[in-house]
């Protein structure tokens, strides 16, 4: 084959060649780390950017939203049809009345609800100068809706897995209750009504008779008739209208005529109704109060799923997950680590909520531009706090397979009138700004960069070996007169340049792991601009686009991490150039004949 | 003088010599120009014999040492070398027949510089020995033979020009040769060592029968063989025995 100890005495008694042409392959394998690294880098960054979902084991998020005007009827996002689960809703989807972007009865009268309970009654509170604080959780405009759709989303073909989640924003106030305040009493007032006409009195009954005879001789003329029940020497007390044979009828507008003879007692007609009484402290100048607001987002997590959701496990950073034992979760949060650094909570802290204590058991870190609160809750916690039992604003999906997002997505619409539905390539579409611009410069440019770098390590690292072998003229000649073939020779040689590309590739990690931790310290941010991505207070109704005029933008520092991958790469790509550069000098020795060889010798 | 090792079991065919060239001829083309180096050689060699081959620089005796080395071919004519015709072989039977049946001696010892002396002499023994065990052995046993026992591990620049060519002797002795070609053996070596050159090839030639070819203009080193063949413009000028 070729003899191992030549090979390696030749790399190592020929020192200088050896490193010269070694370094020649390692600046090369380590441009090309470099490059692969950053590449890999910006894609990384891309994908944390662009493709929050599938950080959180998502690949579509399913919300109910509303347009902003009237005119939703022509809202794209929707396919007008019934609405499953009937009802006489007022024209919304969502298992009540006609699919469709606007809502129907129940969920506008949940989204009342949950929008007016915002009001602080300050005499419930204390009385003046008491210090209070009071949360409120409201959905804004990403209204709720019944967590049966998350049954609905997880039947929908090609769906692997559909998990319900509530996404909340959050009012905090805090103040003393003012002093100057007015108790008002209202209501305490009866109003009566009696529905049984009292018994008229014998007079009375002769007046009323005596008018309405008088009214029936003006409207007869000299007919003479008697008024039933009222003979000549009739007693008082009995009979009444009606009944008889023969008679007559009034004249149009007699009618009001006789009511005139009904006496006082029955013309009334009275109803009793009793107003609750109720006191109501009000602030009379409430610019003397001391009330501040701040505002934070909260999110309900299915603690029993921890692989999907608005937060996972796996973006756990400190501390513990929420226990899957209801009791116990019900008292315990997760705080995202900028949360609790711009607050200065820790994991073993509390946070004190509508006078409930929550130990805060963790810290979490999601996803730069998804769906991220501020504090996390048991789901059904939070659907309890905030008064939203049984319902939910957001079912995150998991696609069984990914090529099947986009079909999936159109099904789950289906199935869902009035759903809006995102998709990572759909947030990915909003996305511009410079790490928008470097990875598509890295998918143009990269590769093609990459190759041109490993070609000229290949190119200087051949052009050096056959420089060595024409400098070898006189040792390759003697190996062919004493008995060397010419693919022994070629052999031999390429054993050689293998054993550079070995140390070469060996440097050559070294430079690049050097030139990717380089990058990552001191790498450039790159930007991030989106249109209604949410970051900070963020919340799907951002990423939705809801708050439209929302241009979010954020710094993404710019790492070359280093895949185990990377480095069979670059090791590979050292062995090759090695080859190469060995079939170069291989080439170069098999030319030579051994007499031509001898010749040189002079 | 040390015993050389030499596995010398061959049965040479009665009669037949070693070597017989008839009408060789050798010619170059360099730019457009053809230069006859050779015009009809007609020569044969017996086994045994110790044969220089003098000539002015440019007479054409290192082209013939070429075709006698198997290390080219010639333009006409034909070479026998133990009774195989080398003119029409392919490179790799000429190659082949080098590693076994010829050693070579060159002016300049052509060591490999990164290499030991053990080891230049065990690199000719690759293409026929697998074992590097073995080929180091059989490389010691050789260098101990040409009195170089203590330079085993040296590299050639560290060792004299006499002791390099004593190397080079050993490695023409690898493969246990059928004959050993030297191009000018002592042209770099000074009086002393060119006579202890001399008298190693005395040796082998006298103890094992091995056929000795060399290119020589040394008139000590040419008087010093029992054949002298003087090669002028290509041509045999004269062919001389002589009783040592």
């Amino acid at each position: 084959m070729f003899s191992l100890s030549y090979a390696w005495n030749e790399l190592r008694r020929r020192l200088g060649r050896t490193v010269v042409t070694a370094i020649g392959l390692a600046a090369g394998v380590g441009l090309v780390m470099g490059i692969i690294g950053v590449s890999q880098g910006l894609s990384d960054a891309q994908n944390k950017a662009l493709s929050p979902l599938n950080s959180v084991g998502t690949d579509i998020i399913v919300t109910r939203t509303v347009a902003p005007t009237l005119s939703t009827a022509t809202t794209t996002t929707t396919t007008p049809s019934n609405g499953f689960g009937g009802g006489g809703g007022g024209g919304g989807g969502f298992f009540a009345g006609r699919g469709g972007s606007s809502l129907n009865s129940s969920d506008d009268a949940a989204l009342a609800a949950a929008n007016s309970s915002v009001i602080t009654d300050l005499a419930k509170l204390g009385p003046a100068g008491t210090k209070f604080t009071h949360d409120f959780f409201v959905p804004g405009t990403l209204i709720t809706f019944p967590s049966q759709a998350v049954s609905t989303v997880a039947n929908v073909k090609g769906v692997k897995s559909a998990v319900g989640a509530l996404s909340l924003d959050a009012l905090h106030e805090s103040g003393t209750v003012p002093k100057i305040t007015a108790s008002i009493k209202t209501g305490g007032q009866t109003i009566s009504a009696s529905v049984k006409p009292p018994v008229l009195s014998a007079a009375e009954q002769a007046a009323e008779r005596t008018c309405i005879q008088g009214l029936i001789t003006r409207q007869l003329g000299s007919t003479t008739t008697t008024i039933p029940g009222s003979g000549s020497s009739g007693s008082p007390g009995g009979g009444g209208f009606g009944g008889g044979g023969g008679g007559f009828r009034f004249r149009t507008g007699a009618s009001s005529a006789f009511a005139k003879c009904l006496s006082p007692a029955q013309k009334a007609y009275e109803q009793n109704v009793t107003i609750p009484e109720q006191t109501v402290n009000e602030v009379l100048n409430p610019p003397t109060t001391n009330t501040s607001t701040s505002t934070y987002t909260v999110a309900g997590v299915n603690t029993s799923d921890t692989t999907s959701g608005l937060v996972t496990k796996a973006q756990l950073v400190k501390g513990a997950w929420l226990s899957s034992t209801p009791s116990v979760a019900k008292s315990q949060v997760l705080v995202t680590t900028a949360y609790a650094s711009q607050k200065g909570l820790k994991v073993g802290d509390t946070l004190t909520i509508n006078k409930v204590n929550y130990k805060i058991v963790g810290l979490v870190n999601p996803t730069l531009t998804g769906d991220v609160s501020d504090v996390y809750f048991s789901i059904s916690n939070l659907q309890s706090l905030s008064t939203n039992a049984g319902r939910i604003n957001e079912v995150l999906v998991s696609v069984a397979n990914a090529k099947d997002v986009n079909a999936v997505a159109k099904a789950i619409k289906k199935a869902l009138p009035g759903a809006t539905v995102l998709t990572s390539a759909s947030l990915a579409d909003q996305v511009t700004g410079s790490l928008s611009n470097a990875r598509k410069l890295a998918n143009d440019l990269g590769g093609a960069l990459a190759l041109v770098v490993l070609l000229a390590a290949f190119l200087i690292a051949g052009l050096l070996t056959l420089s060595s072998v024409s400098k070898r003229v006189r040792e390759i000649g003697s190996l062919r007169a004493i008995g060397w073939s010419r693919g022994r020779v070629v052999r031999q040689i390429m054993a050689e340049t293998l054993g550079i590309g070995v140390v070469g590739g060996v440097i050559g990690i070294a430079v690049g792991s050097v030139i990717c931790l380089v990058i990552g310290a001191v790498g450039p941010g790159l930007s991030v601009t989106s249109t209604g991505l949410a970051v900070g207070a963020s919340k799907v109704s951002g990423l939705l686009g809801q708050t439209t005029s929302a241009t979010v933008a954020r710094t993404v520092h710019l790492t070359a991490p280093i895949h185990p991958l990377t480095i069979v790469i670059a090791f590979a790509g050292a062995l090759l150039g090695g080859l190469i550069a060995g079939a170069a000098g291989g080439w170069r020795a098999a030319r030579l004949s051994p007499a031509s060889a001898l010749r040189d010798l002079g | 003088m040390t015993q050389v090792l030499i596995d010398d079991n061959r049965e040479p065919s009665p009669g037949e010599p070693l070597y017989a060239l008839k009408g060789v001829t050798r010619s170059f083309t360099k730019g457009g120009v053809t230069v006859n180096a050779l015009r009809g050689i007609d020569l044969e060699i017996a086994r045994g014999e110790t044969v220089s081959l003098e000539g002015p620089s440019g007479s054409g005796k290192t082209t013939l040492l070429q075709l006698l080395g198997a290390l080219d071919t010639p333009t006409s004519g034909q070479i026998r070398f133990a009774g195989r015709s080398l003119e029409d072989e392919s490179d790799s039977v000429l190659t082949d027949i080098r590693s076994r049946e010829i050693g070579f001696v060159f002016q300049q010892f052509n060591l490999i510089p990164t290499l030991s002396a053990a080891e230049n002499v065990a690199i000719a023994m690759v293409p026929r020995e697998s074992s590097h065990v073995k080929r180091m052995a059989r490389a010691s046993d050789l260098l101990g033979q040409v009195g170089l026992a203590h330079r085993l591990g040296h590299l050639p620049s560290r060792l004299s020009g006499g002791e390099q060519q004593r190397v080079a002797i050993a490695r023409a002795l690898a493969n246990s040769p059928e004959v050993i070609i030297a191009d000018e053996p002592t042209g770099n070596l000074d009086s002393t060592n060119a006579g202890e050159f001399l008298a190693l090839l005395d040796d082998l030639q006298q103890q094992f029968g091995v056929t000795i070819i060399i290119a020589t203009h040394d008139e000590d080193v040419a008087s010093h063989t029992g054949r002298r063949v003087r090669i002028r413009d290509g041509s045999i000028a004269s062919d001389t025995t002589t009783a040592l």
